[in-house]
């Protein structure tokens, strides 16, 4: 437990701004005398009944379950209300507070979440009926402690936004559904009572699953361990196995597997042609010509590795160890 | 000027659906939240659902449970539908999409609870409030309701002797819109923030509430005020039920596990109100820990059970205690959590205010009478928010249009206009402050008379100071100085009613516990208390309780 503390001097360095009135974004200073474990959202709430009633933030359960606080703590996608004063003095010195990134901001560290919502509603979030298999009538559906195991910890998540926040492909790429966004779609994906499985992978094979930089910022992000970015990597597997490469995404990945399976290494050119097409590889063909300038060696064919059979073992392997498809 | 046929104010489980029955009865449905509705407080409940679905459980057992709970001042009537209708109400929420924990054979697990004769809460993990959230609002994303996200409820416009509708503002511009409309249903949950030491979110203010009784909705039994034993020392954050349900045990810092003098049967897993008071007696009586508090042990459960059953207890304890439940136990101290009084309402969600509804924690049926049981208040959130949504639709169809004029609007605007103006005067958080403090130190768990009456004085003395509250902030997009000052108001006027039917209320009975008056008065007040609002404050009256089979029983656990 925490023991009896010393109060200690926390600098807060805080945005504000209010886009209604001009000006520029600009950083307050101010200071409090709080024990090492009070929580960020404490001091922020302090601040505004004892320095600056002036300061608007967004904050409801103060216990890490409604989602509302998610802003940055020193550059880091955070959860106020669980995020300690203590340890950020220690290592930063002060506390910068940010409003999230990827949302324009309202005033100070509020910031407007309609593109996220938008993008959460863009998943059609919700049982879509599967005709064959009905709702049992007068009972619950039937579904084993594996099947629930399978939403991983998807149903941890409170929408707080902060993987959208520190998510560079959602910076990159308006068509980026985001990391919340597509957990939020995995987890209708493996749910047994949803009738629209194939439905819902064949519409993000081309509505930017492939997008995901694979950076997995949003995971490191995430207070609730939701783990995002992995949930991404399985909607890709699946939708793989399903529908085979339907758009340059998956047919890269399948023919970046293909490649290594056939001589343990990458086969430059022929992913070129499996992810583009003959007619996309031509298109490209520009490119092409300026890499091979710079990268002769491309255009040699590479050797197959030595203990090729070995990689192939664990190919065979790891089929065998594969999920049982949807 | 805006209109709907029916307004839903407040958009956790209760007002989500309630909008989803008016919306499927066909009728155009606003839904009005000063949070976005997946941030609501119902997301924040951890333990579960009551529904009599195994094999040795049953209805008539859930009935006895709940009528028990209460302390005899329940609706028996009411409870009885409550009942009925819980495991239906689990099915459409499963079938709705919410995921639940499951047994070995796929079905509902179930786990025990406090005054359940079985075990009868149905669970996802101990984030159910969650998953029934995201359950619902998925649901409710199929059908067409116009959401008004992130609105601030001014007040309910009633006049001609019905409702016409509201008036509220939009937080993003601080703009003042009226919406007519011919049915308002309050489900904006508690005002637990009355009280410093709370589980409750600082979103919950009692805003619908406060503003039903302003606009002449009787409030029923607000004197009942529960305590959950178990919340975090120093935050106040809920420790579920569920833990102790899961076999988690209360201990003294003599090692005993004391509940055995309080409820020699079922130790831990007594009602709340009983291990409330025997939490707080352990500490009076100096058998408490240094500091004043009581440890929760789950040691003996094994991490493997405790991470995954309890999962964000786990995180909680962690990160907002210090305490790592699987090696340490958890410190624990009661705190104020529910309200079992509300707007006073039928098993229909009606009020006395025609066109005007209420449901959820909002509401008082009455199924919880003077102390809830746990797994019960998720069930009544879905059960009556249901029914005030069917009982608004029929209404409305019969019903001419609203007439909300625009002096409606303009009286206030002008209020509204006036406060936000005052930039000299008390602050709203020192107001504020000042009333959780004294509503902590003297309308707690056991009430003494003089305390209580200290109490009335205090906060009358703050509701005259709250006339001359300032907004220092003048900026229009999402000033919460502005929205803290207009909760505040709300805040006072419901404390002033807990007061003033504490003081009236001679007798002990569930989580009301008088020490000049320690034992249950049946012959004199086996009633509820009605609370109606006039210029020098609330006017008590008191209604009868409804029985059906069950006699009031001295309450054993």
């Amino acid at each position: 437990m925490f023991a009896a503390e010393k109060l200690i001097t926390v600098p807060f360095d805080v945005y504000r701004y209010d886009p209604a009135r001009g000006g520029e974004p600009r950083y307050q200073h101010y200071e409090l005398q709080l024990a090492p474990h009070t929580p960020v959202l404490t001091g922020l709430l302090r601040i505004r009944d004892e320095l600056d009633p002036t300061l608007t933030l967004r904050y409801s359960c103060r216990s890490a379950i409604c989602g509302s606080c998610a802003m940055l703590v020193n550059s880091k996608s955070r959860l106020v209300c669980r995020t300690p004063v203590g340890p950020e003095v220690a290592e930063h010195g002060r506390i910068v507070v940010d409003p999230m990134r990827n949302q324009p901001v309202v005033r100070d560290l509020v910031v407007d979440q309609t593109p996220f919502w938008d993008r959460y509603e863009q998943m059609e979030p919700h049982l879509i009926p599967d005709p064959q298999r009905p709702m049992p009538e007068g009972r619950t559906t039937l579904m084993t402690p594996a099947q629930v195991d399978r939403f991983k910890d998807t149903p941890r998540c409170i929408a707080c936004a902060a993987c959208y926040s520190a998510c560079p492909a959602v910076e990159a790429d308006p068509e980026f559904p985001g990391p919340m966004a597509l957990a939020k779609l995995y987890r209708f994906v493996v749910d047994p009572r949803d009738g629209g499985h194939q439905a819902r992978l064949r519409k993000i094979q081309t509505s930017g699953l492939w997008l995901c930089l694979r950076c997995h910022l949003c995971t490191e992000a995430c207070p609730k361990e939701v783990r995002p970015s992995e949930r991404i990597r399985d909607l890709k597997e699946l939708a793989v196995r399903a529908q085979g490469g339907t758009e340059p995404g998956s047919r890269h990945a399948i023919g970046f597997l293909k490649n290594i399976e056939e001589g343990g290494t990458l086969n430059e050119m022929k992913l070129v042609r499996q992810t583009s097409g003959l007619i996309g590889t031509a298109k490209a063909a520009g490119q092409g010509i300026r890499l091979v300038r710079k990268k002769p060696e491309m255009l040699k064919r590479p050797k197959t590795i030595e203990g090729i059979d070995e990689v192939r073992k664990l190919y065979r392997a790891l089929e065998k160890d594969e999920e049982v498809p949807l | 000027m805006l209109r709907h046929d029916i307004v839903v104010v407040g958009a956790g489980l209760a007002g989500q659906r309630a909008a989803l029955a008016a919306a499927e009865a066909g009728h155009d449905v606003a839904l009005v939240s000063k949070l976005h509705p997946l941030r609501s407080h119902s997301g924040a409940a951890q333990g579960g659902i009551n529904a009599a679905i195994g094999a040795e459980d049953s209805v008539e057992t859930h009935i006895y449970d709940t009528v028990k709970g209460a302390d005899y001042l329940g609706d028996q009537d009411a409870i009885e539908f409550f009942c009925q209708q819980a495991g239906p109400t689990v099915i459409e929420m499963e079938h709705f999409g919410t995921i639940f924990s499951r047994g070995d054979d796929g079905s509902l697990a179930r786990r025990a609870f406090g005054g359940a004769g079985f075990p009868r809460t149905i669970y996802a993990a101990d984030r159910t409030g969650l998953a029934l959230l995201q359950g619902i609002y998925e649901r409710l994303g199929t059908e067409t309701i116009r959401m008004y996200n992130e609105w601030f409820l001014l007040s309910i416009i009633v006049r001609q002797g019905r409702v016409q509708g509201i008036t509220a503002f939009d937080r993003k511009t601080s703009e003042v819109e009226g919406i007519a409309a011919k049915a308002v249903i309050v489900a904006t949950g508690p005002a637990g923030r009355i009280y410093g030491r709370t589980t409750n979110a600082h979103s919950c203010t009692g805003d619908g509430v406060a503003a039903a009784y302003r606009a002449g909705a009787n409030l029923k039994d607000m004197e009942f005020v529960q305590f959950h034993p178990t919340a975090l020392l120093e935050s106040s954050i809920l420790i579920t039920e569920g833990a102790r349900g899961e076999g988690g045990i209360l201990t003294n810092a003599q090692g005993e596990r004391f509940m055995a003098r309080y409820a020699p049967h079922v130790l831990d897993l007594a009602s709340r109100d009983v291990v409330s008071r025997a939490i707080v007696t352990e500490v009076r009586e100096g058998r408490g820990f240094p500091g004043g508090y009581v440890n929760l042990e789950l040691m003996h459960l094994g991490r493997e059970k405790i991470e995954s059953r309890l999962q964000e207890i786990c995180d909680f304890s962690r990160s907002f205690a210090g305490v790592d439940p699987v090696t340490e136990p958890i410190p624990v101290y009661p705190a104020q959590h529910y309200m079992m009084g509300g707007v006073g309402t039928n098993m229909r969600g009606e009020t006395n205010v025609p066109g005007l509804y209420a449901a959820g924690e909002a509401a008082c049926v009455s199924i919880h009478g003077a102390n809830r049981l746990g797994g019960n208040s998720l069930l009544e959130t879905l059960v009556f928010g249901k029914q005030a949504g069917v009982a608004a639709a029929t209404y409305v169809s019969g019903t001419p249009e609203p007439t909300l004029l625009p002096a409606d609007v303009e009286r206030e605007v002008t209020r509204f206009r006036a406060l936000w103006d005052r930039k000299e005067g008390e602050s709203p958080s020192a107001l504020r402050t000042e009333l959780q403090k004294t509503m902590d130190q003297f309308v707690g768990i056991y009430r003494d008379p003089d305390e209580l009456f200290r109490a009335l004085r205090q906060v009358r003395a703050l509701q005259e100071r709250y006339r001359n509250v300032r907004v220092a902030d003048s900026a229009t997009a999402y000033n919460i100085d502005l929205s803290d000052a207009i909760e505040v108001g709300f805040l006072l006027d419901l404390a002033e009613v807990i007061v003033v039917g504490a003081i009236a209320r001679t007798e002990s009975r569930g989580a009301h516990t008088r020490v000049d008056f320690p034992a249950r008065d049946d012959k004199n007040w086996m009633k509820h208390t009605i609370a109606r609002w006039t210029p020098g404050g609330p006017e008590l009256s008191y209604s009868p309780v409804a029985y059906t089979r069950w006699e009031p029983k001295e309450r054993v656990y």
